[in-house]
């Protein structure tokens, strides 16, 4: 019965009953969907910690699977769709206040998605899932209909999203003329013990391009920055996190344990996902340091983010999977309380540009130290826990002997304090600008911001909680345990 | 009793100061008696050293193998006995001489209690993941302190730094990673105690050495402004408000030779015999040409950060001498250098604070003026320049004895350099204390230390410079043990 229950049926059933309910209702209830998506979110989040959610119903076993990653990352895609949802409660969209019904039930779809994506077994399911996601998403970019930019940031996703999509299903085509199957374990075993077959090569090649785009690495990031910045800021920090946590876990099934794990294949692609992830770390970083937006900031650092994490799993073996699992885990709990803040920044001045900021340290000390903390995770210091991730890709290279992507990797690990420390300058350094009216922070942003801050420095003196939530993310099998450590 | 609580107690006290400052109780007050208290687990700890010779915290030995096998693990032994010593001091007169009238008070003293809190705990951090870690800690606040409370090209001087010493302790992390990895993996341990009895029984091959303790070398020189990964000192120290440039160049610098004695001697110690000669290179220029360039200063406060990075070239020259005697010089020095920094920046601050200037041409008989500061500001130049009587002469002593045999020319280079700086020192004294009184010290309003409320941190240094001058057996006495360990093959 429960296998019924699994959080991909509950999402689309809550987000389907959010959009009746939005339309059906009267006035009284309607206006408590933001209470209703919260409490929805929050309970299929709870029930996927439990281990009856991670059983699936048997028709569904030729294409999905359960086991450590998709147990690992559902909850992961969930928490991201709560903080969402808390955001886009919370976004204003000035003159139209009527769609916000949708505007909350739609996040529910590509979560679905992501959650049927985390764990796929078949490239035919791989791509339902995504499509559900993209669409979801082309929507949501451009739900700001007021604002030119967040139109142009839908068609951009539109047509870059189609884009990938393009090379996702031609790879996939190929990958079948070659193969004869789209099944990742059985394409492991037909291949297994051959040389290189060419349209497999061709074939991972261009699902690779599809996946670049979702990740934003190097040469496919083009969209993401000017996308992030007109989207709401709420579809942008799903963006930001949710999906390109996506596209990870799609890599690590594909190239790291799933179809191309082989080693004809894998090794071909080894020298390849070095240099996408050197060019990724490179740009990215350097093109964050003169971004005076958040958003646009964030964006590229998000760049800069895909990069280190390609470069773990470029690596290859268990070392660098395991790296890449903590790493989006300790992304996931800096960037999402940075953009919980920076929707509420833009909620008091209209824009996220930096110069909101100015004597920010003075005016609201609290939220500014969770946000600082946060930030300075990012930037991968320690004793926050973005620090023992930085440090597991360091060591991964260097296991691995790659000695240019190492130097690489320091040197924009250095040079990407630069990014992060721009704003915190401008919180506490620059003089306070006068005529910045008096407007304050709700108080539960202090509660938010600094305990998210403090569970970065916990977990950053406690790594070995991550090292958990890889290891379990490593394992075949159906988890039984609960990741509620 | 279990005195190994006294550990974590030095690092919580820090804590509960700040989150104190931090709920609004009086910042200066309540950062004085943290770290006035903080002496007395200090004083605990040190006596069960001094008896036992080592005190240990932390959880069990970690039974399965673990994939990253850090843990929470505090240990003080003969070594660090002295590098906390000197922490606790410089943190206690740092805050000490920090004045009223700072804006954004609050802040303020939480970074600076948490410079002291970072260096404490890097310290005595026996797990390597916590010992690179806590050492950041103190980066972040120091940025802060000079961009936020500095003087002249704050901005500049911040980033400058912010970027050499991030670099410095990037490289540095891929160092320790490289380290970590080269064990075999059943040996892999994060305990630098594990970790230097394992490389003992089964050194490392030469050619992983030769890289590790390069990479150490240049990590941890960038953070002792080893020439030529200098360049954030000067300015930055200049830049930086004086109880910044206290705990920075007192203390915190003293991390990075205090991780070579640690991790680099240790543990590659046939690597660091063959860079022997790369480090001779560096330091003679540490010694030449910053010495020669802190000539060349016109301002006391980029003299002090000139003088103050030139010094580090004698401590390098105690680390490849390969005598316990050299060793000791290096520890003692160390030591003296902290103490003697720390009362020199504490001295500029006060002129350029009362004066309103630091540049030496507009300064003139100050010793008419502020007859205690001008006494404190000879101390200062004098223990600088090592006079006998004063820590860092001990210190220079011994590592020019040490050294004589295995490196006489580099001997000879650091006698210049005593040279050097005591030219350097008395040409600034004669410009700020003697003469004709000037302009900016005539001013009206230009007063001396008043009293023993202001004049107490001076006076605790100075104490500190002699005890260690004329006694130091106190400082290396205890580590005696521990260096000589680190020389037997």
């Amino acid at each position: 019965m429960s296998a019924w229950l699994s959080p991909e049926i509950l999402l689309t059933l809550a987000g389907v009953g959010l959009i009746l309910i939005d339309s059906l209702a009267p006035e009284g209830i309607r206006r408590r969907i933001p209470l209703l998506a919260l409490l929805a979110s929050i309970g299929i989040l709870g029930w996927s910690l439990c281990p009856e959610s991670r059983s699936l119903p048997a028709s569904w076993l030729n294409l999905f699977v359960s086991d450590g990653l998709s147990a690992v990352f559902k909850p992961f895609f969930l928490i991201c769709l709560v903080v969402v949802i808390g955001m886009a409660s919370r976004y204003r969209m000035e003159a139209d206040e009527t769609v916000r019904g949708e505007f909350l039930a739609l996040p529910f779809f590509p979560t679905a998605g992501l959650c049927l994506l985390a764990s796929a077994r078949d490239f035919l399911a791989v791509f339902v899932a995504l499509e559900l996601v993209s669409i979801s998403l082309y929507l949501l970019a451009a739900f700001h209909r007021a604002k030119p930019a967040s139109l142009e940031a839908g068609i951009k996703l539109l047509v870059m999203g189609g884009l990938s999509t393009g090379f996702l299903v031609m790879g996939i085509a190929w990958l079948y003329a070659g193969a004869g199957t789209t099944e990742f374990s059985k394409l492991l075993l037909s291949q297994a013990g051959q040389g290189a077959n060419p349209a497999v090569l061709v074939a991972a090649g261009l699902i690779l391009a599809g996946i670049g785009f979702k990740v934003a690495a190097v040469p496919f990031h083009a969209w993401a920055p000017d996308v992030y910045d007109g989207s709401p800021t709420p579809v942008t920090a799903y963006l930001a996190v949710a999906s390109k946590a996506a596209g990870f876990v799609l890599l690590i099934r594909i190239f790291g344990i799933g179809a191309f794990a082989l080693e004809s294949v894998g090794e071909f692609f080894r020298p390849i996902l070095l240099t996408l992830g050197i060019a990724t770390v490179t740009l990215g970083t350097l093109a964050a340091l003169p971004q005076r937006d958040l958003k646009r900031l964030l964006a590229y650092s998000g760049i800069a983010h895909a990069g280190f994490m390609i470069l773990a799993l470029g690596t290859r073996g268990e070392g660098g999977i395991g790296t890449v699992v903590a790493y989006l885990w300790a992304y996931l709990l800096a960037s999402l309380p940075v953009l919980l803040f920076i929707n509420e920044l833009e909620r008091l001045h209209g824009s996220t540009d930096m110069r909101h900021l100015d004597g920010m340290g003075r005016r609201e000390p609290g939220p500014s130290l969770g946000f600082t903390l946060c930030l300075l995770s990012m930037a991968g210091l320690p004793p926050l826990v973005g620090f023992p991730v930085k440090l597991a890709v360091l060591a991964n290279l260097w296991n691995a002997g790659e000695t240019p992507a190492l130097v690489v990797a320091v040197i924009m690990a250095v040079a990407g304090l630069g990014i992060y420390l721009t704003p915190i300058r401008v919180m506490y350094w620059e003089r306070e600008a006068d005529a910045i009216p008096a407007r304050r922070f709700p108080p539960f942003l202090i509660w938010v911001m600094l305990a998210t801050g403090l569970l970065n420095v916990w977990l950053g003196l406690q790594p070995q909680v991550l090292v958990r939530l890889a290891e379990m993310s490593l394992n075949p099998l159906p988890v039984v345990e609960t990741i509620r450590e | 009793m279990n005195f190994s609580l006294t550990l974590p107690a030095m690092l919580a006290i820090p804590l509960v100061g700040i989150v104190l400052i931090a709920l609004g109780t009086r910042p200066k007050a309540t950062a004085l008696w943290v770290s006035l208290l903080n002496l007395i687990p200090g004083f605990l700890a040190s006596g069960v050293v001094l008896r036992t010779g080592e005190l240990l915290f932390g959880p069990d030995p970690i039974p399965a193998r673990e994939v990253f096998p850090v843990k929470f693990m505090l240990g003080m032994d003969g070594l660090s006995l002295s590098m906390v010593w000197l922490t606790l001091i410089v943190t206690l007169t740092a805050i000490g001489s920090a004045r009223e009238g700072i804006k954004r008070e609050k802040e303020y003293y939480i970074c600076l209690l948490l410079i002291g809190l970072g260096a404490l705990g890097a310290f005595i951090s026996v797990d390597l993941f916590y010992f690179f870690s806590f050492h950041e800690v103190a980066l972040i606040p120091t940025f802060l302190l000079v961009g936020m409370w500095g003087h002249g090209d704050r901005s500049g001087a911040a980033w400058r730094m912010t970027v050499y010493l991030m670099l410095g302790s990037m490289v540095l992390l891929v160092g320790l990673i490289g380290l970590y990895l080269a064990l075999p993996e059943t040996a892999r341990s994060l305990d630098w105690r594990v970790l230097a009895e394992t490389l003992r029984a089964n050194p490392l091959s030469p050619g992983t050495q030769h890289v590790i303790a390069a990479l150490l070398l240049i990590g941890f020189g960038t953070l002792v402004s080893l020439v030529p990964f200098h360049s954030w000192a000067p300015g930055g120290y200049a830049s930086a408000p004086a109880p910044a440039a206290m705990l920075h160049a007192g203390v915190l610098k003293k991390f990075g030779l205090y991780g070579l004695l640690r991790i680099a001697l240790p543990m590659a110690p046939d690597g660091w015999k063959e860079i022997g000669w790369i480090v001779g290179l560096l330091l003679a220029g540490n010694i030449l040409y910053l010495g020669l360039a802190s000539l060349q200063q016109r301002d006391f406060r980029w003299l002090l950060g000139f003088s103050s990075a030139m010094h580090m070239g004698t401590v390098f020259l105690g680390l490849i001498s390969g005598t316990v005697l050299g060793l000791a010089g290096a520890l003692t020095l160390m030591v003296g250098h902290g103490l003697s920094a720390a009362l020199g920046f504490a001295v500029a601050g006060e002129i350029s604070r009362r004066t309103g200037t630091s540049w030496m041409r507009d300064l003139g008989g100050l010793a008419q003026r502020t007859p205690q500061l001008w006494f404190y500001l000879m101390i200062a130049a004098m223990a600088s320049i090592g006079l006998p009587g004063l820590a860092n002469f001990a210190g220079e002593i011994m590592i020019f004895f040490g050294a004589w045999t295995a490196h006489p020319v580099l001997v000879g280079i650091a006698a210049w350099g005593v040279v050097l700086s005591a030219v350097a020192m008395l040409r600034a004294v004669r410009a700020i204390a003697f003469g004709p009184m000037s302009q900016a010290v005539e001013a009206e309003g230009v007063s001396d230390l008043q009293g023993a409320r202001e004049s107490w941190p001076f006076a605790v240094l100075t104490l500190a410079l002699l005890l260690v001058g004329i006694i130091p057996l106190v400082v290396y006495g205890p580590a005696q043990p521990v260096l000589e360990r680190l020389l037997v093959p």
